[in-house]
């Protein structure tokens, strides 16, 4: 599938397969003995899990060493610590994902001024620069997934509908360019549909907007919620107070296929590829300490995900099989016993 | 040393007897304001002495930019024997300023603080050749979103940079009206627009002068004052960086360098035509076609097409023959620029667009040609390098085009006593010719040419 966003500052997607390695390529990185430290917004969750498992493997086929892989709990003050902490270090490249914005700018913008290569995932502080702070920027076609999710709900829309959207009070690249798609996407090919936004600045919050939102618009017969864990928030809470809307939301978490799997309230999601993700930010580390040009914005395309292909892209993206509840949903296998 | 604001300009007679308290307080409040922006001044110490004031001039002065909310006093220095001095800072929060990029294949766009630094952008893939109704009801939806993520701070201008020549002289304070950019764009009242949705004042730059203003506040031209800012794409154009400002000619029309001729081999074009990336890709389909390169006829076995960025991509992985495509345009690029850069002795030359910024060869091969081509004196210590910025450089560059023009002195003194630009008389009057065209022509701003 294409690639149909721009790069944080305006670029062009490069395809991972750009930054392939080749045997050669891995016998001189093993021969070089390099050193990588990751730093992410959490270990928790099952993304930046497989995102882990992706980077350790592909480094650990060439022969790099990971010193360390901080969780940052979402935390600016955190990450700001542990970049300085690891400069100290002196690793021979970090790969981090930035949890906000202008509050770790200055942190991030240390690294490469001390030397060391600098890979983000997903999210680039508003002034920091490819090629000058930072080598690349690896991140999902966020743009597309936003527009995959507009797709996926579209169908179960009637005619002048209204549709919420749930969006992240925060300044983040990912989210910002998700709800910017899924809300361009209802404007130019359902101009029936009425959108109604609403932003929550923190995931203990999303209960609540969710509520203001259902409540200040007794009509809505669609929800988009910018990624999975808010969106199981929501349908719990509209399940609560009795109101049946279809949501689409981003990211193939385990109770979100569990929700697709029955097709209620979830219809549809845009799942991201965090273990390819993973690799790739790992192809690029090791591209880079080899002396190559590595490219600005690598991005992966998005999966449109339905209860009909549920279970052959949750095997995709998180290489595992799907759940049980998902199989039984679709009778794959027997009811429990 | 500015003159007392006077309303001459505006069309409004100077009144006589004394002048009113605001217009004999506006030079010095414009003088003191740039002190501390431009960071010149930073104590109240320094203050008086770069302006040349007393004590309780500056400090009643302060005082009035304070509860304007322009300046901030809160923070406190390192004291050098005595007490510690009170830090005068710049609120660069206290505003925001919209900037936009129209490209010819995506727009930008973005808001910036009072100082021109960039807090958040965007950049989406958008045809050039769509009605420019449609770019501008884009534009403003965009804005919009903007808008309602920034908690308080006031809008204080709009600052677009656009794909052509924006012919005004440079002489106006800020746009008065739309002028005629671009084919299709003459009926459109752009600026109109953007003025009676979002209530500031709006400028218009070409695409490359506010990617030189970008390269050279924020990016690669750091430090330096003379520069020169080459974009090469569809089009290729230069912008000139000349003590730190924007050098504009008589028309606003600086730096067309793509329609200089240029020969290779019994052949004769423009630069454009001949090492434009339109260039580059018909000579990369060429190539794939008669397999005189490999990748990139893999690349359209494969059902894919040969874009200039595949072309440079080729030359990246070693081919050949791309290489040799990517080599012929650096070359005549740099044959042109030895001869800009032989005139103007800049310090560094920056090669921008996305083929200069994903390639190596492109870039050499024009850096080849410049050291070759330039007097000794000229190539001694000239740097020639790629653009690190991105489209970013062009929002950027907008941002520092909105805010030097809003804290010139002929600007700023017929604004600041009220705090925002819009209570500018020029803008008032804007306006209000604005809100009258509206009234005569019913849909003037909007009109039916979807």
């Amino acid at each position: 599938m294409a690639i149909t966003g721009l790069g944080p500052h305006g670029e062009r997607a490069s395809a991972p397969e750009r930054v392939l390695l080749l045997p050669e390529d891995m016998t001189r990185a093993r021969a070089s003995g390099f050193r990588v430290a990751i730093v992410l917004h959490t270990l928790v969750s099952d993304w930046a899990k497989q995102q882990v498992s992706g980077i350790v493997g592909m480094l650990g086929n060439c022969g790099v060493a990971v010193i360390d892989v901080v969780d940052c709990a979402f935390t600016p003050e955190v990450q700001i610590e542990a970049l300085e902490r690891l400069i100290g270090e002196a690793p021979d490249a970090i790969i981090s994902l930035p949890v906000a914005n202008s509050k770790v700018v200055a942190a991030h913008a240390r690294v490469a001024a001390a030397g060391i290569k600098l890979v983000l995932l997903d999210n680039v502080p508003t002034g920091l620069l490819p090629g000058k702070d930072y080598i690349s920027l690896v991140s999902a076609d966020n743009f597309g997934l936003g527009k995959i999710a507009a797709e996926g709900l579209s169908p179960h829309l009637p005619d002048g509908a209204e549709v919420g959207v749930l969006g992240y009070d925060a300044d983040f690249f990912a989210t910002n360019e998700r709800e910017i798609a899924f809300v361009k996407w209802m404007q130019v090919n359902r101009p029936d549909v009425s959108l109604r936004v609403q932003r929550f600045p923190a995931l203990s919050e999303v209960a609540k907007t969710t509520r203001n939102l259902a409540q200040a618009h007794p009509a809505l017969a669609g929800l988009f919620v910018v990624w999975d864990t808010p969106a199981m928030t929501a349908a719990e809470v509209l399940e609560t107070i009795g109101r049946r809307i279809s949501i689409a939301t981003v990211d193939l978490g385990r109770e979100a296929a569990i929700g697709l799997a029955a097709s209620e309230p979830l219809v549809a999601i845009a799942a991201q590829q965090p273990f390819r993700q993973g690799e790739t930010a790992a192809s690029i580390v090791v591209t880079a300490l080899l002396g190559r040009l590595a490219p600005a914005w690598v991005a992966l395309p998005g999966l449109a995900v339905t209860a009909r292909n549920v279970v052959e892209c949750f095997q995709t993206v998180w290489r595992m099989p799907a759940p049980r509840e998902v199989l039984r949903k679709l009778s794959l296998v027997g009811p429990a016993r | 040393m500015p003159t007392t604001a006077t309303a001459d300009n505006d069309g409004h007679p100077r009144r006589k007897g004394r002048p009113r308290v605001s217009e004999t307080a506006a030079p010095s409040l414009v003088d003191i304001l740039n002190l501390v922006r431009t960071e010149q001044a930073t104590t109240r110490q320094e203050i008086e002495r770069h302006s040349e004031l007393g004590r309780a001039v500056v400090a009643d002065r302060l005082g009035t930019l304070g509860e304007l909310g322009l300046v901030d006093e809160s923070e406190l220095g390192t004291a050098t024997g005595g007490r510690a001095p009170r830090l005068v800072r710049f609120a660069a929060d206290r505003g925001r300023i919209l900037v936009a990029t129209l490209d010819q294949t995506a727009i930008g766009v973005g808001v910036s603080d009072l100082a021109g630094s960039l807090l958040m952008e965007h950049h989406e893939a958008s045809e050039l050749t769509q009605p420019v109704s449609a770019l501008a009801e884009r534009l403003v939806t965009l804005f919009r979103w903007i808008l309602e993520r920034q908690a308080e701070p006031q809008l204080y201008g709009i600052s677009i940079s656009v794909p052509g020549a924006v012919p005004d002289g440079g002489e106006a304070l800020f746009q008065r009206n739309t002028p005629g950019m671009l084919p299709g764009w003459e009926s459109f009242p752009l600026v109109e627009t953007l003025i009676a949705a979002f209530d500031a004042p709006v400028w218009l730059r070409s695409s490359v002068e506010t990617m030189t203003m970008g390269e050279l506040h924020a990016g690669a031209g750091g430090g330096r004052s003379t520069m020169l800012f080459v974009k090469v794409g569809k089009r290729i154009g230069a912008g000139l960086a000349s003590d730190g400002t924007l050098f504009r000619g008589a028309q606003g029309a600086v730096g067309l360098i793509g329609s200089v001729p240029v020969t290779v081999g019994d052949r004769t074009g423009t630069l454009e035509a001949m090492a434009g990336s339109d260039h580059i890709a018909y000579d990369g389909k060429i190539a794939a076609e008669h397999g005189a390169s490999p990748i990139l006829a893999d690349h359209v076995r494969r059902g894919g097409e040969v874009t200039a960025l595949e072309v440079a991509q080729a030359a990246q992985m070693g081919d050949a023959a791309a290489i040799d495509i990517l080599a012929q345009s650096g070359r005549l690029i740099g044959q042109v620029v030895a001869t800009l850069a032989n005139m103007l002795n800049p310090a560094l030359i920056v090669l921008s667009g996305s083929i200069a910024q994903t390639n190596d060869i492109l870039l050499a091969a024009a850096r080849e040609a410049i050291y070759g081509a330039c007097h000794p004196l000229v190539s001694r210590d000239l740097q020639i390098i790629r653009s690190q910025m991105g489209s970013s450089s062009g929002l950027v560059g907008a941002a520092i085009v909105a805010t030097e023009s809003l804290f010139a002195p002929p600007m700023l003194r017929d604004w600041i006593m009220a705090g925002r630009p819009q209570a500018h008389p020029l803008f008032r009057q804007v306006k209000d010719e604005i809100a009258q065209r509206k009234t005569i022509a019913g849909n003037i701003v909007r009109p039916p040419d979807v």
